[in-house]
């Protein structure tokens, strides 16, 4: 039997897969390159991807002001569920190396969250470049700055997480011009809304006298007005991206901003917590109270039934049966409360008996059986 | 720093091995097998895990993305584990009464640590969306109107009255 067990245990050991990856993903994230165990294992035992990364820029990038870059991966044969997990870094060391350590905010990523690490699934292959937008904050502060693409997949037969970075990117980003028509530095997109509801966005703007609206559905775009700063993006049916950005016009050179995404979802699951909250302290208090108040045996307690009954009765069957075998006689008078009647010797030696009356069948029973001599 | 979802990991792995024990103790009680020590093992193992359950409850909520409940699997989760834990208090406050280990008793000990495996189960289906429990309806949430779950509030606190006087006396 043991060794049946121990080739059982040993075949379902033999039979599991070694895998360094996670390969559902871990979800997009706020993260480091360096994950480490938590998605890729050890970067030791990674393989080098081999994508094409890169990263395009728009032509002038402003301190604190909104602008949106465009990540391409291309070249890269991934695992069958076609997924690549893309970040935007500051640095190749693993450490320190998010965007906001340098003054980068990231507004929108390609999944409408605002998360440096995304995970893609798409058609990555050894022919296709795959291209996502990203709208950005630049750091407050004019300067040359540095931005790496990074990405973690898995490999077509499996088995091997692949890594690779982009080479480096600067970044230069320019003082405000004076004047210069602009969204308020504070002012952020919304990036999601639930399906069905019309979407009124508030704008705040810097040096505008005017301000113009384009919204993008599919490859229409047509023009929305804005009155006291605000504007309403018509209600979704189903879920999706519609994408819409503002012509600022003022004393300055026109601008315009980047592509703003909103996702249209189902609305979130909901609950009143409160209401959660008291079943919880309820289910709690009574299942406790129920189970304490199934009364403990004491004396003058008179219990409906007691487990040792029917095996009492069943004993002294049996005992008739096995006398020739087992000696020991028992004692007519049976215990007050519970338990099996003491044998004429007395209880064992060592027992109690509050101990004889929870064990003493057991006890008698294996003597009955031969297992104690 | 250690981050909460590390932390959560660990007290989650002590709270899951001592009920898992204590469950293992329990089945020896309820078919009356194995060594007269099972009693013990499985008190203080349910003991052990329910010191635990609050760190793995604080650490599960702070590792959880996002805020409040947003998912119908983290409010089984919550009702699970506290029906599991007032089990496992009942238990325990039954048995230092001196109440006999039974067949229910023991029974009842299994449903506490069963309780609590699943809502482990659970915790491993929210954060990577697998399971073997999938056959349990997770997705759904049965909640009381509040005025039910401040009658049984009562009701529960004055049965555990109840059995306090009664012990006294």
């Amino acid at each position: 039997m043991r060794t049946k067990a121990a080739t059982i245990l040993l075949l379902m050991i033999l039979s599991s897969t070694i895998s360094t990856a996670n390969p559902g993903g871990e979800g997009d994230a706020v993260q480091s390159r360096d994950c480490a165990g938590s998605c890729h294992a050890s970067s030791s035992t990674n393989g080098v991807s081999s994508a094409n990364l890169s990263i395009e820029l728009p032509d002038e990038i402003y301190a604190g002001l909104l602008m949106e870059i465009q990540t391409s991966v291309g070249n890269v044969d991934v695992s069958s569920n076609s997924m690549v997990g893309m970040a935007i870094l500051i640095n190749s060391d693993g450490a320190k190396d998010l965007p906001a350590n340098s003054g980068w905010e990231i507004i929108t990523d390609p999944n409408g969250g605002m998360n440096n690490y995304v995970e893609i699934t798409g058609s990555f292959s050894s022919q296709n470049v795959v291209t996502k937008s990203w709208t950005l904050r630049a750091p407050s502060n004019p300067g040359m700055y540095d931005l790496f693409l990074a990405v973690q997949h898995g490999s077509p037969n499996g088995g091997v997480a692949m890594s690779g970075i982009s080479s480096l990117i600067q970044v230069e980003v320019s003082e405000v011009p004076e004047n210069l028509p602009q969204l308020a530095p504070d002012w952020t997109p919304m990036n999601i809304r639930n399906l069905g509801e019309e979407t009124t966005i508030k704008l705040e703007t810097l040096n505008t006298d005017s301000a113009t609206v384009e919204l993008k559905i599919g490859a229409e775009i047509s023009e929305i007005s804005v009155d006291d700063g605000e504007f309403t993006i018509p209600a979704a049916v189903n879920p999706g991206v519609v994408e819409w950005r503002v012509v600022l016009e003022g004393e300055g050179p026109t601008q315009t901003s980047p592509w703003f995404r909103l996702t249209a979802q189902e609305p979130g699951w909901e609950i009143d917590e409160t209401a959660l909250y008291l079943q919880s302290i309820a289910l709690f208090l009574l299942c406790a109270g129920l189970v304490i108040l199934r009364r403990p045996a004491g004396d003058g307690y008179q219990k409906n039934y007691h487990d040792t009954d029917p095996l009492s009765t069943g004993f002294e069957v049996e005992a008739t049966q096995v006398t020739d075998q087992v000696p020991v006689a028992l004692t007519q008078e049976s215990t007050t409360s519970a338990g099996p009647p003491i044998p004429s010797e007395g209880l064992p030696a060592g027992w109690t008996m509050e101990q004889w009356q929870y064990y003493g069948q057991e006890h008698l029973d294996k003597l009955a059986r031969g297992e104690i001599l | 720093m250690i981050s909460s979802g590390t932390l959560h990991v660990i007290s989650t792995e002590l709270t899951i091995g001592m009920f898992a024990l204590s469950g293992v103790a329990f089945l020896l009680c309820l078919l009356k097998k194995g060594p007269q020590s099972r009693e013990a093992v499985a008190h203080w193992a349910l003991l052990g895990g329910l010191i635990a359950t609050p760190l793995a409850i604080f650490t599960g909520l702070n590792a959880a993305p996002g805020e409040g409940i947003t998912n119908p699997l983290l409010a089984n989760k919550m009702l699970l584990s506290t029906t599991s834990a007032g089990l496992a208090i009942g238990i325990l406050i039954r048995r230092k009464l001196g109440g006999d280990i039974d067949s229910r008793h023991a029974s009842i000990g299994m449903i506490s640590v069963a309780m609590m495996l699943t809502t482990a189960g659970m915790g491993g289906e929210y954060s990577r969306n697998e399971t073997l429990l999938y056959f349990i309806p997770k997705e759904t949430v049965l909640i009381f109107p509040v005025w039910a779950s401040i009658i049984l509030i009562i009701l529960g606190t004055v049965m555990l009255g109840k059995s306090a006087i009664e012990h006294r006396g």
